[in-house]
């Protein structure tokens, strides 16, 4: 079987398994870390897409 | 404790994606017609199959999910926003009768022919029409349904998948038809968003971005679906549907996809900008392929019963027949 939930993740919310990685879950985290894994991953796809297209704005300026 | 050390456990898994998506680029850029998308999700499946994921990579493979939105946010700087608005109407219009469409016939097969009943039928709709497993999960929440009914429509799903994966790309060259053409068709018939992208790359890169972006509008009725069917089952669902509920099964990534197409046809990235971001949602794309090829697990999907198999087949051969008419006619 696959867990790809494709779309799983193409909910967001729905099936999310952003949370389903257990290392730094007992606590022991930065809180950076802590505060990533508490955005489900559809906002996370999109603050690391744009985080990639900042770094382009700034190293290929118009 | 460093960020260094909470990125620790993600590594191993990342090489192994890493790694699945170089030897793919080399393979696929020494075999001439060999597209590196589809060797990347043979590499995944061929791993899992064989010797397995070990433990220590697990958290690191979890991430394809993540490089696969992420790549799709991505995909925004390639897609010409002019080309999107002229077929927008029509694709739109295709997708909203294609679910509403899809979820009609696979509630009325699998109730009056196949005699299912509970809330499975209504499971394996939601997963055929919307957004595969993630449609089964959110719709299973709001009806509140059984663990075994959730698995068994998950898996059927996920079988056709792995089916459609293989079957799509080549019937769309036995077919003839247009990169624009198989991607819309793609995008409207096959299930979940991974396989879609990635049969849609397998054809070309105009049809991986059609099928992405038509299986994106499809996606995003997930929130409408999962309401409607809240209200369907009011007298036995607990939850009462909600404008949150709807927010909270949006794809949030989406809105990230829209942003980046803003901004790339705004003319604010460069040539050279807009190549680069291009390339690294292409990366990003051949990881996440390595991923969910490794997710594919043939022995699990051998347990699926046949009545849900029987169900989601016909879904998928009337829904597949008669979008392809709609978009040789349209588009």
């Amino acid at each position: 079987m696959t867990d790809e939930d494709d779309d799983g993740a193409i909910a967001g919310g729905a099936g999310d398994d952003t949370d389903d990685v257990a290392a730094g879950a007992d606590g022991d985290e930065t809180r950076l870390s802590r505060r990533w894994r508490a955005l489900d991953r559809g906002w996370q796809a999109l603050c690391l897409g744009l985080a990639i297209v900042a770094a382009h704005l700034v190293i290929y300026p118009v | 404790m460093t960020l260094l050390d909470d990125f620790r456990p993600y590594v191993p898994g990342l090489v192994l994606l890493g790694g699945g998506a170089l030897f793919a680029t080399l393979l696929g850029g020494a075999v001439p017609g060999l597209q590196p998308l589809v060797v990347a999700v043979a590499v995944g499946v061929a791993v899992a199959n064989t010797v397995g994921v070990p433990a220590v990579a697990e958290p690191g493979a979890s991430l394809h999910k993540l490089a696969l939105e992420t790549g799709i946010v991505l995909l925004g700087a390639a897609i010409a926003l002019e080309e999107l608005v002229a077929a927008g109407p029509t694709v739109l219009g295709l997708v909203v009768v294609a679910v509403a469409g899809g979820l009609l016939l696979s509630e009325a097969v699998a109730r009056g022919l196949f005699r299912i009943e509970g809330t499975t039928p209504s499971l394996l709709a939601a997963g055929a029409s919307v957004c595969g497993v993630s449609a089964v999960v959110a719709v299973g929440r709001v009806l509140e349904a059984r663990g075994a009914a959730l698995t068994f429509a998950a898996a059927t799903v996920l079988l056709f998948d792995a089916v459609t994966l293989v079957a799509f790309p080549l019937a769309g060259e036995w077919l003839g038809l247009t990169g624009r053409q198989f991607g819309v068709w793609a995008g409207l018939s096959m299930f979940s968003t991974g396989p879609v992208a990635a049969a849609g790359f397998a054809h070309s890169v105009e049809a991986g971005q059609w099928a992405t972006v038509t299986k994106l509008a499809r996606n995003s009725l997930l929130g409408g679906v999962a309401i409607a069917y809240s209200v369907a089952y009011a007298a036995r669902s607990a939850t009462e549907p909600e404008a949150r509920e709807l927010w909270a099964e949006f794809p949030k990534f989406l809105l990230g996809f829209l942003l980046v197409a803003a901004i790339a046809n705004a003319g604010v990235l460069s040539p050279a900008a807009i190549e680069s971001v291009t390339a690294v949602s292409d990366g990003l794309f051949l990881v996440a392929f390595v991923g969910l090829g490794l997710s594919i697990r043939v022995r699990e999907l051998r347990a699926v019963g046949l009545a849900p198999v029987g169900v989601v087949l016909i879904h998928l051969l009337v829904v597949s027949a008669l979008t392809l008419a709609a978009v040789r006619a349209l588009l």
